[in-house]
């Protein structure tokens, strides 16, 4: 059953990319796409019991991990609407369960509070949903253990690098928070030296004396060279149709000194731009008849 | 010291959150009974109780919190409707033969899957947990290496670990002792598993034996002995019937040891802990719950092919190997003559076949 492994990784690889194309988090893009692929026929083939039961265990364990960090908040709300219908197409009784480890539960519950301060409510619809049809199982880890060493090669934990975040060391250590701190250190550094010495003696002057805006601009520099450079380096097709819903699901982050939603949405369109969009989304984005389909608040 | 406390505790929970020491492979050290309160302490008691709220309450919850209008939420519903599809040419879809192992195990599924217990006592409290253990068959043969036979069992939480250690079936257990050529009446009624009443399990550590019996010996104290000799930690030891698994400090897909009959060594592997769930056998009588045991295939007489060999013979004359297997009436006739008289020179022992437990 191991061997399925990476053909079901493709197929939902491919799923969620062309859900991540679509640059929303409503639930009737994704069953769309679902209906297009026709993904609940993944199940079918299988004549034995034991072999659906064992193949839905594979495929949820799978698609699990989407669900959690460090996937983008769009990414885990694809996989959070597969784990729904892979657990309700699926062929075996009684269903498989999704399992959930203790050490995820924090990122979930955070996950559905995000949901919820974003106002999307089929997100939280759909997870209420799973949870009250005991689609879950509490446990100690994500997959049964059973202290295989040899298996690894590599392959299995590999990441796809276009459904997380681009790297952004540089923001994550310096952060407003850090930046207010140093200033204030500064400062009173500054003002220890002056009480100390009547006389300013240039042979003290050891730390820089603009450090924090010096910083600041720095950080700034990265960023923006962070996204000319993507963006440079595909196809430049412009911000997209600007989905309410898709920023607002980026209010939540913290992406420290970019403050600005826009950089992102333009830097995840212009790094799907790779895949050329299929007619319908082409017929999409020129008539531009996506966000019609939010439910009314 | 109040605070001094409430930092102790919420290190103490911190530390028993299991998390990967190996990647995939097995987990860090956790305890049990903690990380049972910390899932329960996490969780809304609706989400692992076996009943269903109600639709309506469900619904005016959602309401109420999210703000939001009914009329929403029926779109909500209507929009995230599954339809199930029906599966095409499923009548041509067959398998012409299903292999024993897939038959085995669905008998051994049919048995427990979803049963719930006719007297409401014996029903599995809720939040209760349920450890899945690997325990591998002791390996024997060089020939069957490349298959890791083993028997799945699940316990509860509650459960103390003699119980885990009655519901292991081993077949070294269940071997008689003696020579019997010259009085093959006189076969003892007793087997090992009466006799040699000793075990202990291995955890992290701690020896855990077994003293219900007043035969009970500690073999485990030939291994710490020989342990102080050498550069090895103090090993602990603690009686099996008195410990439940709520106060085990357990790593998951970790191996450990379980020894009975002296040397009859098996690994075992916790590969699961989790919270009872509403389709898990709720039947507390059943369990440890055995499913899935790998089925040895029974050795046959070697002369008629057809029944169950109960001997073994060696330095047998008559024989075509050595040893050599046969079943109670073919070695009765090939070797006795009919006054009962022992012909020619062979020895024989009982023989219990490994697959008696199918």
């Amino acid at each position: 059953m191991d061997h399925f492994r990476e053909p079901v990784k493709a197929d939902c690889e491919e799923l969620l990319g062309r859900f991540q194309a679509t640059e929303s988090v409503r639930y009737e893009q994704f069953v769309q796409i679902w209906k297009d692929m026709d993904f609940s026929s993944i199940f079918h083939g299988k004549p034995e019991l034991n072999e659906r039961r064992r193949f839905a265990r594979l495929i949820l364990s799978v698609v699990s991990p989407y669900f959690l960090p460090p996937y983008t908040f769009q990414i885990r709300v694809g996989g959070l609407y597969l784990l729904y219908g892979l657990f309700n197409t699926q062929l075996a009784t009684p269903r498989e369960k999704i399992r959930i480890a203790l050490k995820d539960w924090n990122d979930v519950t955070q996950f559905q509070k995000d949901a919820v301060n974003a106002q999307h409510y089929d997100v939280v619809y759909v997870f209420r949903k799973l949870l009250s049809d005991k689609a879950f199982y509490f446990t100690a880890m994500p997959t049964p253990l059973n202290f295989r060493i040899k298996r690894e090669d590599g392959k299995r934990r590999k990441i796809c690098e276009e459904f997380v975040d681009p790297p952004s060391r540089p923001q994550e250590l310096v952060t407003t928070d850090v930046l207010e701190e140093i200033a204030n250190i500064h400062e009173h550094y500054e003002g220890l030296k002056k009480a100390t010495f009547t006389e300013p003696d240039p042979n003290l002057d050891i730390v820089q004396q603009n450090l924090v805006p010096k910083l600041n601009s720095t950080i700034l520099t990265y960023c923006n060279w962070q996204i000319n450079h993507t963006k440079s380096e595909q196809q430049d097709a412009g911000e997209g149709p600007s989905n309410q819903e898709a920023s607002k699901s980026r209010r939540h982050r913290q992406t420290e000194l970019v403050s600005e939603a826009a950089p992102d949405i333009s830097q995840k369109v212009s790094s799907k731009k790779k895949r050329f969009p299929s007619l319908k989304t082409r017929t999409q984005l020129r008539f531009k008849t996506q966000g019609k389909s939010c439910p009314p608040r | 010291m109040a605070k001094c406390s409430t930092l102790m505790s919420e290190q103490k929970q911190h530390e028993n959150v299991p998390v990967y020491e190996f990647m995939d492979v097995n987990s860090k050290e956790f305890h049990v009974g903690t990380f049972r309160d910390l899932w329960l302490d996490v969780l809304n008691p609706e989400v692992y109780s076996y009943s269903d709220t109600a639709s309506e309450i469900e619904d005016v919850g959602f309401i109420e919190e999210m703000g939001i209008e009914p009329k929403t939420l029926e779109e909500l519903k209507s929009i995230c409707r599954l339809r199930k599809r029906r599966q095409d040419y499923k009548e041509t879809l067959t398998r012409d033969t299903v292999d024993r192992h897939e038959v085995y195990a669905n008998e051994m599924e049919m048995i427990s899957v979803g049963k719930k217990p006719d007297n409401l006592r014996d029903l599995i409290p809720e939040g209760e947990i349920i450890l899945t253990f690997n325990i591998m068959y002791p390996i024997l043969f060089q020939r069957f290496k490349h298959v890791r036979a083993y028997q799945t069992l699940q316990v509860l939480g509650s459960q103390k670990l003699s119980d885990l250690r009655d519901a292991i079936c081993c077949v070294s257990d269940l071997q008689v002792f003696g020579e019997f050529s010259n009085n093959p009446d006189m076969v003892p009624q007793f087997i090992s598993k009466d006799h040699y009443k000793s075990a202990f399990f291995f955890f992290n550590g701690t020896f855990f034996n077994d003293t219900r019996f007043p035969e009970c010996q500690d073999i485990s104290t030939t291994t710490q002995e020989w342990a102080r000799t050498r550069d090895f930690p103090e090993f602990k030891t603690a009686k099996m019937e008195d410990t439940s698994f709520y106060d085990l400090k357990m790593k998951v897909g970790f191996p450990y040891l379980y020894t009975h009959q002296g040397d009859c060594e098996h690994v075992v592997i916790l590969t699961d802990v989790r919270l009872v769930h509403r389709d898990d056998c709720l039947d507390i009588k059943l369990y440890p719950l055995i499913t899935h045991k790998h089925r040895v295939v029974t050795r046959k007489c070697s002369v008629c092919h057809l029944y169950i060999s109960r001997w073994i013979t060696t330095n047998d004359a008559f024989a075509p190997t050595e040893p050599c297997l046969f079943c109670d009436q073919c070695f009765r006739m090939f070797h006795y003559d009919d006054e009962g008289n022992k012909l020619g020179d062979f020895l024989a022992y009982a023989y219990v076949d490994p697959g008696t437990f199918n």
